[in-house]
C-alpha cells in the first residue's frame, strides 16, 4: 500500500484540501481512504438517501467510487460538475455508512473533499453569505440575525410568504427557516439573567462555546447547558464565536483552520480550561481538529491537546436530571450528527436515557432514520423532508413521546416535522432534560 | 456497443424519461460490483415497476442491445459488469414485500426486496426466511436467487434454490413466464438459481418462510487441526445430529478477529468451530450430549457453550467480523469460494494453504464446514498490478485444486466473469455445450448478461471427457443410431409411471448398479435403472436412510424424472444424462452446494424424458430415518415457453416425447 504515491483529487489546489484523513486505522490520504472501499455494499442500506432513491448515485458506495474515479482521472470533476455536485450535496454527512462499514471508510469526509474540489456552494447564496459573516464580520452578523428576528416578529416574513416571494429560487430557504425556528426567541443575555447565570464569573469551571442556534434561537438550551455543566462556578461564555465547522462543511478549509487556531489561542489565554459545546456536530469536529494541521506539527500538537479538552453536555448530565420525572411517555435518542453516529456522546446519552427511562426507552432499529443534521434541510430540502418523515414514521410506529437530540438544530428540524405529522411527540435537546 | 438513439427514445417512453440515464457519472457508478471487474455500460435504466420490465426487454431485444439485470450488486464474481456495454437494468426500486402469509408459510416479494428487511418483517411474527448469506442486510432476494446464495444455515435448511416456491420471470424477448413448484415439469426455479441474469429477469418471487426456532444453543469448540474439526462435522452427520449452523475458521482468522472484535475466541488452536443447535429443549439437550462426546473424541481443546443470549451474540459477532477484520488491512479483500465433498475438506484446505504460501499471499480461511464450502479471504491492493495478478492467479490455482478434489469452483458466489475461465477446468465439452444450448434457448440473441458463466472458446480447454460405462455407452450408441434413422426415443425405466406402449422404448434398466454408498459424505451414487426396492434394500443393509419411499415402485430415474416426487429434487446433488444427440453430460457430485453453471439436476428433474435420458444420480442419505417424500400421481406436465425452447435446442427433430399442453403464464 505504501508503494503508491496517492493521487490527488485536486492537484492544482492542494491547499483547499486536507492532506490526510484521520481514520480509526491511522492517517490516510483521501485517495487511499476511498480506495479502501471494497464495494461490498454493506453501507448501502444504512444510507438514508439510498434507501429513499434506490440509486447508486445517492449511495455511499457510489460516492466513494466517484471520489476514487475522480482522483484516478476517470471522471473529470470540471466536466461533470453539476452531476457530481448533485451526488455530493445529496449526502447527509451523517456517518451511518461509516458505522456500517467494515473498513470504517469516512465517506462524509470524502464528500467534503469532493465538494472542495468542485468549489461550488451547497447552501443558497444569500444564506451562505449571511452565515459566513459570523466569522468574517461578527458584528454585522449579529445585527443581521437580530434584525431578521425582529422583522419576523413584526410579521415581515409572513408577508413575504403571503406575497409568494419566498418561492423565488434564492429565497426559498426563508420558508424552511421560518418553519423550524421557534415563534419567540428571547435574547441570550436576558435569558441567562433570568436563569441567574453570571455573565462574567470569578472562577469559571469551563469555557462554554454556544452553538449558533443556542445563542440566537434557543437561549433556553444555553441556560440548561450552563445550569447543568457549571451550576456553581459558572463558565466563560464565548458568544458569537464560530467554531470553524460551518467553514469546514460549507466553505473554505483554510478559513476553518484559522478559526480553530483562534479557539486554541484564546483557550490558552483563558487558562486552558475545558471547552464545552452543546452541539454534537461541533464536538465531533473539534475532537478531530488535529487532522486540520497535518502540515503544521507544532499546531497539530496544540490541536491534539485542545481536542482532548473538548467536552460535551453528556459528560455533565446528573444521575437524576430535573425534568426526567415529568416525562412519562416513551423516549428515544435521535442519533443525528455529522460524520459519525457512534462513540462517547451517543453511548453516554443512550446510557443515561436507558437508566432513567428503563422500559420506556425505545431502542432504534437498524434502519430507523435520524434527522438530517447541520443545515442539510437548506441544502437538499426535498430529500431532507423525506428523511425527516422517515424519522417521524419510526417515532410514530414506536409511539414515542419525547425524542432527544444531541444538537439544537436537529431538535428544531425534527420538532417542526413532528408538529406537522405526529403532534403527540416532541423533540428537544438532550441538555433540556435537566431544565 | 452504442445504443441507437431510436432505442433510447423508446426506452424513455417505456421506463420514463428520468429513468433512462446516459451521463458519465451514472454510468461509472453502475460499472462495478463487489469483484474486481469494472466495465461501463452505455445506459442505465432505473426500472420503475414490475410492469415496465417486459416492454423494456422487448425494446432491447428489438435493437439487440445487451443488458445486465442488477440489484444490490454485492456478488463477488463480476456478474453485474456490463462486459458488452449495453444497458444496466437497475431493479433496486422493485423492493416491496407484497405479502406475508404465516398460515400457509410464504411471503411474496419483488426481486429488489432486501433479505434483511424481510427478516425484520418476519421476526415480530415469529417466522424467518432460512437462507442467510453474510450480506443479507444489503443483498436482495432476486439477487440471491440469481446467484443461488446461501449462508451459515445451509447445512440444515439448504440454499435459496430450496426456498423459492414460485417466480415470475421475463425472458429476454419480453415473454412473461410463471414458474411454480406445483406445476410439474422441470424445476425451472432451480434452473434460474445461479443463472446470474443470463436467462432473463426475475420480477416477483414467492418464498418459503418458516417458524422461528424458540430454543437455540451455540457452542464454540477449538481443535488442534482443521482435519479434526472437519472430522467432527462428519461424525455429527453420521450420528444424525444436524446443527443449524456449522461455521469454521483457521488460526489466522481467529487471530485477526480477536485483534479486531474481541469475541473471546481462543487464539492458540489451529481450528475453531461455531456450532448451533435448535429444536425442543429435550432435543437440544440430547444433541448437545452427543455433540460434546463427538468433539472430545476428536481431541477438542475447548468446548464452550454460550451461557446466555449476550454470549451467543458475542460469538456470532466474531464470526461476522471476520470480513471486517481483513477489510481494514488492505484496500481489497478477495473472497474466494470453492466447495468440495466434506471428506475432502482437510486435503483441499491444505492445498489452498500451500498455494497461498507459495504465492506469498496473506489470507484467512473461513469455511461452512457442514457443506464443504470454504472461503479464502485474500487481502491485497488492486492498484498494485503485479499484486493483483498474483492474487488472481493464486485464486485460479485454488479453484483448480478444488476441482481436483472432486469439488466445484463455486458453492454460493456464482461464476460471473471472474471464474468463467475455470469453468472449462471443471466441466467437459458436452456439459459446457449444454450450458450454451440452454442459454441459446432462452436468449437466442445473446443479450441477457452476455459473456458470463460459460467460458469463451472452450472446445480446446474443456476438461477431457471421462469414459462411459458399458451400459451407458450402449445407450448412447442406441440414441445416435435412432437419431440417424429418425426413430422416436421413448425413455422408460420399469414402465410404472410414464407408461408407454412403444415397441422399442429406450430403457434405463441396464443402468442398474448402485455404484457407491458413501458414509463419510452421506451420499449414494446409483444408476437410473436401479429400482427403489433394490435401493431401499441396499441402504437398509448399510443402516442409512433416504427420502425415497421404501416400498416405492419403479426406478430411481423414474422417481426423479417423472415429476412424481418433487420433494426428492433438493436431495439430488449430481446427475449424469444422455442428451438426444447422444452426448453425455455430467453435473455435480458429492457436493452439498454447487453454484457453477446452470443447475442441470433441476433441469432434468421432472423433465419426463423429454430432454434426454438420466443415467446416474448422486443424492443425500442420512444416518437417522427421515420423513419420506410424498408421491404424486403421474401426469404429463404442461409445457412452458422455456421448456419448449430448451427442447427445441436439444432435440430439434423432436424424437424424444413431444411436449404437450400450455403452462399458465
Amino acid at each position: 500500500m505504501s508503494d503508491f504515491r496517492p493521487l490527488e483529487l485536486d492537484p492544482l489546489h492542494p491547499k483547499r484540501h486536507l492532506r490526510t484523513l484521520h481514520t480509526p486505522f491511522g492517517p490516510r490520504a483521501v485517495y487511499d481512504s476511498a480506495s479502501f472501499c471494497t464495494r461490498c455494499g454493506s453501507c448501502q442500506q444504512a444510507c438514508p438517501t439510498y434507501v429513499l432513491t434506490a440509486e447508486e448515485t445517492f449511495s455511499p458506495r457510489g460516492r466513494n467510487q466517484a471520489v476514487r474515479l475522480a482522483a484516478e482521472g476517470k471522471l473529470n470533476p470540471a466536466q461533470n460538475k453539476e452531476l457530481l455536485s448533485r451526488l455530493v450535496n445529496s449526502c447527509l454527512l451523517c456517518g451511518r455508512c461509516t458505522q456500517a462499514c467494515a473498513g470504517k471508510i469516512p465517506t462524509a469526509e470524502h464528500m467534503l473533499e469532493l465538494r472542495r474540489t468542485l468549489n461550488g456552494r451547497a447552501l443558497p447564496a444569500l444564506l451562505h453569505t449571511l452565515l459566513s459573516w459570523r466569522s468574517r464580520r461578527p458584528g454585522l452578523f449579529r445585527f443581521m440575525v437580530r434584525a431578521g428576528l425582529a422583522l419576523r416578529r413584526a410579521g415581515a416574513v409572513r408577508l413575504l410568504r403571503l406575497m409568494g416571494l419566498t418561492r423565488l429560487p434564492g429565497l426559498a430557504w426563508i420558508n424552511h427557516a421560518d418553519d423550524i425556528l421557534p415563534a419567540r426567541t428571547p435574547a441570550f443575555a436576558k435569558r441567562l439573567r433570568q436563569a441567574k447565570i453570571p455573565a462574567a464569573p470569578q472562577d469559571p469551571a469551563l469555557i462554554y462555546l454556544p452553538s449558533l442556534e443556542a445563542e440566537f434561537f434557543m437561549p433556553d438550551l444555553a441556560a440548561s447547558v450552563l445550569q447543568t455543566a457549571a451550576p456553581k462556578r459558572g463558565a466563560h461564555i464565548w458568544q458569537n464565536t464560530p467554531s470553524g465547522l460551518f467553514e469546514y462543511v460549507y466553505g473554505n478549509v483554510r478559513q476553518s483552520r484559522r478559526l480553530v487556531k483562534n479557539l486554541i489561542r484564546r483557550r490558552e489565554q483563558t487558562g486552558k480550561l475545558p471547552l464545552l459545546t452543546d452541539s454534537v456536530d461541533v464536538y465531533l469536529f473539534l475532537r478531530r481538529a488535529p487532522q486540520l494541521f497535518e502540515r503544521w506539527p507544532r499546531w497539530q500538537q496544540k490541536a491534539r491537546e485542545f481536542a482532548e479538552h473538548v467536552l460535551f453536555i453528556t459528560d455533565f448530565m446528573p444521575k437524576k436530571p430535573a425534568r426526567a420525572a415529568e416525562i412519562a411517555s416513551p423516549v428515544r435518542l435521535d442519533y443525528s450528527a455529522l460524520f459519525r453516529r457512534e462513540g462517547e456522546p451517543f453511548a453516554a446519552a443512550q446510557k443515561t436515557l436507558k437508566t432513567l427511562f428503563k422500559k420506556n426507552f425505545v431502542e432504534c432499529l437498524y434502519k430507523d432514520a435520524d434527522t438530517p443534521a447541520f443545515g442539510y434541510g437548506f441544502v437538499r430540502h426535498n430529500l431532507a423532508e423525506r428523511v425527516c418523515m422517515d424519522a417521524v414514521r419510526s417515532i410514530a410506529r414506536t409511539q414515542t413521546g419525547t425524542v432527544f437530540t444531541l444538537s439544537g438544530l436537529s431538535a428544531l428540524e425534527l420538532d417542526f416535522c413532528l408538529k406537522q405529522f405526529y403532534p403527540y411527540a416532541k423533540a428537544d435537546h438532550f441538555a433540556r432534560l435537566n431544565g | 456497443m452504442k445504443i441507437p438513439s431510436a432505442a433510447l427514445k423508446k426506452l424513455k417512453q417505456a421506463a420514463g424519461e428520468e429513468n433512462v440515464l446516459t451521463d458519465a457519472v451514472s454510468l461509472s457508478l453502475y460499472a462495478y460490483d463487489c469483484s474486481l471487474s469494472r466495465t461501463r455500460p452505455d445506459a442505465l435504466i432505473n426500472v420503475p415497476n414490475q410492469e415496465a420490465v417486459a416492454p423494456i426487454l422487448r425494446i432491447l431485444q428489438e435493437y439487440a442491445v445487451p443488458f445486465v439485470p442488477r440489484a444490490s450488486a454485492t456478488n463477488h464474481a463480476g456478474s453485474c459488469a456490463a462486459l458488452n456495454g449495453g444497458a444496466v437494468l437497475n431493479l433496486t426500486r422493485l423492493n416491496r414485500i407484497l405479502q406475508i402469509n404465516t398460515q400457509e408459510g410464504f411471503a411474496v416479494v419483488e426481486p429488489g426486496a432486501v433479505g434483511g428487511d424481510l427478516q425484520d418483517a418476519l421476526a415480530p411474527l415469529g417466522f424467518f426466511y432460512a437462507p442467510d448469506p453474510a450480506s443479507e442486510r444489503v443483498c436482495t432476494l432476486g439477487g440471491n436467487l440469481a446467484q443461488n446464495a446461501s449462508g451459515a444455515r445451509c447445512m440444515k435448511y439448504g440454499g435459496t434454490i430450496d426456498h423459492v416456491l414460485e417466480a415470475d420471470f421475463i425472458l429476454p424477448d419480453g415473454g412473461p413466464l410463471h414458474f411454480s413448484r406445483r406445476d410439474g415439469g422441470p424445476d425451472f426455479i432451480g434452473l434460474l438459481a445461479g443463472s446470474e441474469g443470463t436467462l432473463g429477469v426475475i420480477t416477483r418471487m414467492k418464498v418459503k418462510i418458516l417458524p422461528a426456532a424458540k430454543h437455540i444453543k451455540t457452542f464454540l469448540v477449538t481443535f488442534p487441526s482443521l482435519a479434526h474439526s472437519v472430522q467432527t462435522v462428519s461424525d455429527l452427520a453420521a450420528k444424525g445430529v444436524i446443527p443449524r449452523c456449522v461455521e469454521a475458521m483457521d488460526q489466522i482468522t481467529t487471530r485477526a478477529v480477536e485483534e479486531f472484535a474481541r469475541s473471546g475466541y481462543p487464539t492458540d488452536a489451529q481450528a475453531l468451530l461455531i456450532l448451533e443447535l435448535d429444536g425442543t429443549p429435550a432435543q437440544i439437550a440430547s444433541d448437545e450430549k452427543q455433540l460434546e462426546e463427538i468433539c472430545l473424541k476428536n481431541q477438542a481443546l475447548k468446548f464452550i457453550p454460550a451461557k446466555n443470549e449476550a454470549e451467543r451474540q458475542k460469538l456470532w459477532f466474531g464470526r461476522r467480523a471476520a470480513y471486517a477484520a481483513m477489510a481494514r488491512l488492505a484496500p481489497n479483500v478477495m473472497v474466494g469460494d470453492g466447495t468440495v465433498p466434506r471428506s475432502e475438506l482437510p486435503r483441499a484446505l491444505a492445498k489452498v494453504r500451500r498455494i497461498l504460501d507459495d504465492n506469498n499471499i496473506y489470507a484467512s480461511l473461513l469455511f461452512h464446514a457442514g457443506d464443504g464450502n470454504f472461503h479464502p479471504q485474500i487481502v491485497f491492493d488492486e492498484r498494485n498490478k503485479p499484486d493483483a495478478v498474483r492474487v488472481t492467479r493464486a485464486l485460479k490455482e485454488i479453484l483448480q485444486a478444488c476441482v481436483d478434489c472432486g469439488g466445484t469452483i463455486s458453492g454460493e458466489h456464482g461464476v460471473g466473469v471472474e471464474k468463467r475461465a475455470v469453468m472449462a477446468y471443471q466441466y467437459d465439452k458436452p456439459t459446457l455445450d449444454l450450458f450454451t444450448r440452454i442459454k441459446r434457448a432462452a436468449d437466442p440473441k445473446n443479450i441477457a448478461n452476455p459473456l458470463k458463466l460459460i467460458p469463451l472458446a472452450y472446445a480446446e480447454k474443456a476438461r477431457p471427457q471421462q469414459p462411459l460405462s458399458a451400459a451407458a455407452q450402449q445407450l448412447a450408441d442406441n440414441i445416435r443410431t435412432r437419431r440417424e434413422a429418425r426413430v422416436p426415443c421413448t425413455v422408460t425405466g420399469a414402465n410404472t409411471r410414464l407408461k408407454t406402449a412403444a415397441e422399442h422404448p429406450l430403457s434405463a434398466r441396464p443402468l442398474n448398479q448402485i455404484l457407491d454408498i458413501d458414509k463419510t459424505n452421506y451420499t449414494v451414487t446409483a444408476g437410473a435403472g436401479v429400482t427403489l426396492a433394490e435401493l431401499a434394500q441396499a441402504l437398509g443393509r448399510e443402516n442409512v436412510y433416504s427420502i425415497l419411499p421404501e416400498k416405492g415402485k419403479g426406478t430411481l430415474g423414474g422417481a426423479f424424472a417423472s415429476g412424481c416426487l418433487p420433494g426428492f429434487y433438493p436431495h439430488v446433488l449430481g446427475v449424469e444424462a444422455l442428451l438426444p444427440d447422444g452426448s453425455y453430460v455430467r453435473y455435480g457430485g458429492k457436493l452439498m452446494k454447487n453454484a457453477a453453471g446452470y443447475n442441470l439436476a433441476r433441469l432434468f428433474a421432472g423433465s419426463q424424458g423429454t430432454l434426454g435420458l438420466v443415467t446416474q444420480l448422486t443424492f443425500k442419505i442420512f444416518a437417522k430415518p427421515v420423513p419420506k417424500a410424498p408421491e404424486l400421481p403421474f401426469q404429463p406436465a404442461p409445457a412452458n415457453a422455456l421448456w419448449r425452447a430448451v427442447k427445441a435446442q436439444l432435440d430439434p427433430e423432436d424424437l424424444f416425447p413431444p411436449l404437450t399442453g400450455d403452462a399458465r403464464v
